[in-house]
């Protein structure tokens, strides 16, 4: 029951948000609210064994007999720490936003709460159908938190995002009916949309020939994958939604969204087409590295601060395509070692742009300058999660992209070497940044508030510590004893790696 | 031919006896008080009542699978369900046109009376399995509502679109009757049962009965607006009353369709490869069309008359389906579920649009939505559910109609077609999300005309859970239905 808890409790606050009488204790409401869910998700965690890669704490019911539709939810170590990513998010975007949304709260903390359920049970779903439902259902809080809540050009973004996602994922609704014709030939006459089903199918490969059956699945699940993650060329949703998106939406887009695509790739697309994946693994390796280093490229020239981070989104995304599609235990623990950290690190980031644009009201890297003696906490802050992002040893995000240059490099040393460069670039883009902010001379805002009382800037409140803390506190410890997160999905990536041409999850738990 | 009416076939047609009784209850009074106008509400709650029972009546004989007056009419599952949603939808329509401004006023009863016979057609068409009796059927249908369509008070643009849906109406029905004399001439019957065992021949060896299935396919693609037959339908949607454009779009349509999947159950589609790829090229047609032309539209009216277009090209991907299947049961309990969340959403949506409205000409764009979610939380939240529904995101009904459909197009091996569909739902994404952008994200002062419209609203809200129930608990509904169709 402890999934479906953890599932369906955000729909449950999301609820008791909409019709709770108080408008001003709103956010105090959502607050435990949310504390309360990560509490459960840590619970889960206590339960979670290690050791094991089968699929646990299961819960199966029959939900449409007519086509083998069924509720069928599990955690591996795949998903787990994409699980508790976003149990332990929420909070911290819900405290962040303290001050930011100012218009309909309620509103906004029930949108917030539906999208954690949606995204829950994406990461959580066994059936393609019960998975799909989650999947799309995670569009539609998002578009109205980015279209309600978000900047100038909000609604643009916000339809551009709907459609885009929406795109990519007909096509693999359509493939996913297509499986389900598929399956009675493996379960003995009758129809089933469960993901173990579809793992037993073995769909024929061709290689070379475009237009058979494992081919246009593995391309029809790929490409609504590689929109939402995104991959490069189909990144162009991202620069303006995280833009437009305010500040919570931004990091939730970031931390968690984005992962859904990757994760995708290893539950879906990876043992249900290995042979696909392995003969065209070649694209996604190129659209990978041409994604490192054109996103970090174009976030170099970036005057937004927020569209810099945002392609420094499109440019770490391609590093975990890279590391998934190297296909050997370097590259996909690096990979999913990766998504908690740009999770962490360009949260965190997004987090520190949003409480820096709530005192000056700008993003404009040029207006900036000399902030470090103007906000010296902040400053210091901001320096450690850009040393996470840019992968300086003792932080997390080393230890992802070490793995992953690992793992690529066994795959073809030529794709390590090109992917290397972006460690550069990337190192370049950020520090330069960094430079242009908090150092050298003051700039037009630093200048500005040393004359006028009124918009003087006040450091690092309290409150904005509290939600910085447990992001600083991971990034170091996940930089400095990886195994501490690695042990819970060790096992699962290895009996993906062993098994991948036949791929199987043995069951525990109550519904098995 | 031995001719008998038992007591059988009484028993057998009673829901139409009751609803044809219930309708002239109110037009009998206003008679007997000297042609003075009872209270629109005592008017529309005896119509409810009849459709109540005229509904009981449905679910207690009309499912049994025997034939009436010599296997003129049949009631069978399909009549049942088709029925049903014909009556819900009809209610629902009922409900709108005693508050809307455009409706609501003098001639309150001999409106009632028309709609009430206009229903009665509907349920002559969902039972009949003779050509000529589905003519009748088709026939008493429309010629109610061209009347309704006409004697609103609204001003030109409803007489405009009165006349527009005669002549084209009338036309089509012209067509339809000329494709039943070939089929009779070639065939010798006219009866669907008896046509069953020589249609997949004949259409193949004989061209003259090609003819006349291809002018019987044609009379029903007018009526249920594929394209390119479907010039009519923005224009009548738009200048008629949005209570009888609800009736039409949801009612009419989800009858036309019952009897459009009658013929086809015959399989001629089976027999001429030629006709199923018209049709397969009609359905796409009909859904990109639809939705192109939807997405320049600027009266929220007229994009939804564009999306029930190209609903119905969704609805003859599954018609074709049900047209080749072997097991039809299964492509046609795909189709009724459909027709059950297209005909809740899509009357959902003009019922929002009646309420809107000020008086008869008024005009709702899509921009005057803005500012909607503020004034009128629930039903802008109403609202969304229905557009979501309508453009096939789960958890939703219209994602669960549209599941089944291509499923069961896929099943056949329509892949194609169910390619074209999903490709078309995301378009439709573009036009059904302008609405929710105009109401949540835009400034403004969009209200209802008349707080006190109790029983729309309540239809909307009851719509909306029904949208966000039915599809989830779609399980037992769909097999109740495959059960009653096998």
């Amino acid at each position: 029951m402890i999934l479906s808890g953890l599932i369906f409790l955000p729909l449950l606050f999301a609820l008791i948000i909409t019709v709770w009488p108080q408008r001003n204790t709103v956010r105090h409401i959502a607050l435990g609210l949310s504390v309360i869910e990560f509490v459960i998700s840590l619970a889960m965690l206590q339960k979670f064994d290690p050791a094991s890669s089968a699929l646990q704490m299961v819960e199966k019911t029959t939900w449409i007999e007519r086509f083998g539709i069924s509720y069928f939810v599990g955690i591996d170590g795949i998903s787990l720490m994409l699980v508790m990513l976003t149990t332990f998010l929420v909070p911290i975007i819900i405290l962040a936003s303290w001050n930011s949304i100012d218009k309909k709260i309620k509103g906004f903390h029930a949108a917030l709460f539906i999208l954690q359920t949606a995204m829950l049970g994406s990461f959580l779903a066994m059936d393609a159908i019960l998975f799909y439902t989650f999947w799309e259902l995670s569009l539609i809080p998002m578009y109205f938190i980015v279209g309600i809540w978000g900047g100038a050009r909000r609604i643009y973004a916000t339809i551009k995002f709907f459609i885009y996602t929406m795109a990519g994922s007909v096509l693999m609704l359509l493939a996913i009916i297509f499986m389900m014709r598929l399956t009675p030939e493996v379960t003995g006459g009758q129809i089933s949309a469960s993901l173990l089903d579809f793992y037993k199918l073995r769909i024929p490969f061709i290689a070379g020939e475009f237009f058979t059956a494992q081919t246009l699945l593995f391309f029809a699940f790929a490409l609504a994958f590689a929109i939402k993650v995104p991959i490069f060329p189909l990144h162009t949703w991202l620069p303006d939604a995280h833009v437009e998106a305010p500040t919570p939406g931004s990091v939730i887009l970031a931390g968690v969204m984005l992962k859904m695509g990757t994760y995708c790739f290893l539950r879906w697309v990876i043992p249900l087409f290995p042979e696909a994946t392995e003969h065209y693994s070649w694209i996604f390796m190129a659209v990978g590295v041409i994604g490192i280093v054109y996103g970090a490229l174009v976030a170099m020239v970036q005057p937004d601060v927020k569209k810099l981070v945002a392609y420094s989104s499109v440019s770490h995304m391609g590093y975990i395509i890279v590391g998934l599609f190297a296909m050997n235990a370097y590259g996909v623990n690096g990979a999913l070692y990766q998504m908690l950290n740009h999770g962490i690190s360009t949260g965190a980031l997004f987090l520190l742009i949003g409480m820096i644009y709530e005192r000056t009201h700008s993003r404009e890297i040029s207006k900036y300058g000399g902030l470090a003696s103007a906000l010296p906490i902040f400053t210091i802050i901001f320096v450690i999660v850009t040393m996470s992002s840019i992968a300086v040893p003792m932080t997390n995000g080393f230890i992802g992209e070490f793995l992953i240059l690992l793992g690529s490099y066994q795959y073809s040393p030529w794709v390590a070497s090109i992917a290397v460069s972006g460690v550069v670039l990337g190192a370049a883009y950020m520090l330069w940044m960094v430079k242009r902010i908090f150092f050298g001379p003051a700039g037009e805002i630093v200048k500005h508030a040393a004359h006028d009382k009124e918009h003087a800037l006040h450091d690092l409140s309290v409150r904005e510590l509290v939600v910085l803390a447990p992001l600083i506190v991971l990034i170091f410890w996940m930089g400095l004893f990886p195994n501490h997160f690695m042990d819970y999905s060790k096992a699962s990536v290895d009996h993906l790696i062993k098994n991948k041409m036949g791929y199987s999850l043995v069951l525990t738990g109550e519904g098995k | 031919m031995n001719i008998s009416i038992g007591i059988a076939d009484i028993l057998l047609i009673s829901p139409l006896i009751a609803l044809f009784v219930f309708s002239l209850i109110p037009i009998t009074i206003k008679v007997l008080r000297g042609n003075v106008e009872q209270s629109p509400a005592a008017t529309v709650i005896e119509a409810l009542i009849g459709l109540t029972l005229t509904a009981g009546l449905l679910i207690l004989f009309g499912g049994s699978g025997k034939t009436a007056f010599n296997g003129q009419l049949v009631f069978d599952g399909l009549t049942q369900w088709m029925g049903l949603i014909a009556v819900v939808a009809s209610a629902g329509a009922l409900i709108m046109m005693y508050e809307n401004p455009a409706t609501k006023g003098k001639q309150f009863s001999e409106l009632v009376f028309l709609a009430m016979n206009s229903i009665l057609g509907m349920l002559i068409l969902v039972s009949a399995v003779d050509l000529l009796i589905i003519f009748i059927g088709l026939e008493l249908m429309s010629l109610s509502l061209y009347l309704m369509v006409a004697m609103s008070h609204e001003q030109k643009i409803s007489k405009e679109a009165a006349i527009k849906y005669f002549v084209l109406g009338s036309f089509a029905s012209a067509i339809f009757l000329y494709g039943i004399s070939f089929v009779f001439g070639t065939a010798g019957t006219v009866n669907l049962i008896d046509l069953m065992d020589v249609s997949a021949g004949l259409v193949g060896t004989n061209k003259l009965y090609l003819f006349g299935i291809a002018f019987i396919v044609l009379g029903f693609c007018f009526k249920v607006s594929i394209a390119p037959f479907h010039a009519w339908t923005p224009d009548v949607y738009q200048g008629s009353p949005t209570p009888l454009t609800s009736f039409m779009a949801t009612a009419v349509k989800t009858v036309s369709f019952a009897a459009f999947l009658r013929v086809l159950a015959t399989k001629p589609l089976l027999g001429s490869q030629n006709l199923f790829d018209v049709m397969q090229w009609l359905a796409v047609i009909t859904m990109t069309v639809g939705n192109l032309a939807a997405l320049v539209q600027t009266n929220f009216k007229r994009t939804i008359a564009y999306s029930s277009i190209s609903h119905s090209g969704y609805l003859l991907v599954g018609i074709i389906t049900a047209g080749i299947s072997q097991n039809s049961a299964f492509s046609a309990t795909s189709v009724i579920f459909y027709l059950i969340g297209y005909g809740l959403m899509t009357m959902g949506t003009f019922a929002v649009i009646s309420l809107i409205e000020k008086d008869e000409n008024s005009v709702v764009s899509t921009e005057n939505l803005a500012g909607f979610a503020k004034k009128q939380p629930l039903l802008a939240i109403c609202l969304t559910v229905f557009l979501l529904s309508l453009a096939g995101l789960p958890p939703t009904l219209g994602f669960f109609g549209k599941l089944y459909l291509f499923s069961s197009a896929v099943n056949e091996g329509l892949i194609w077609l169910s390619l074209w569909g999903v490709i078309n739902s995301v378009i439709a994404v573009y036009y059904y999300l302008r609405p929710i952008v105009m109401m949540y994200m835009r400034e403004g002062d969009c209200d209802i005309a008349d707080e006190g419209s109790y029983a729309t609203t309540v239809l909307i809200v009851v719509a909306a859970i029904l949208i966000l129930t039915l599809g989830l608990a779609s399980g037992p509904l769909f097999s109740m239905i495959e059960r009653s169709l096998v």
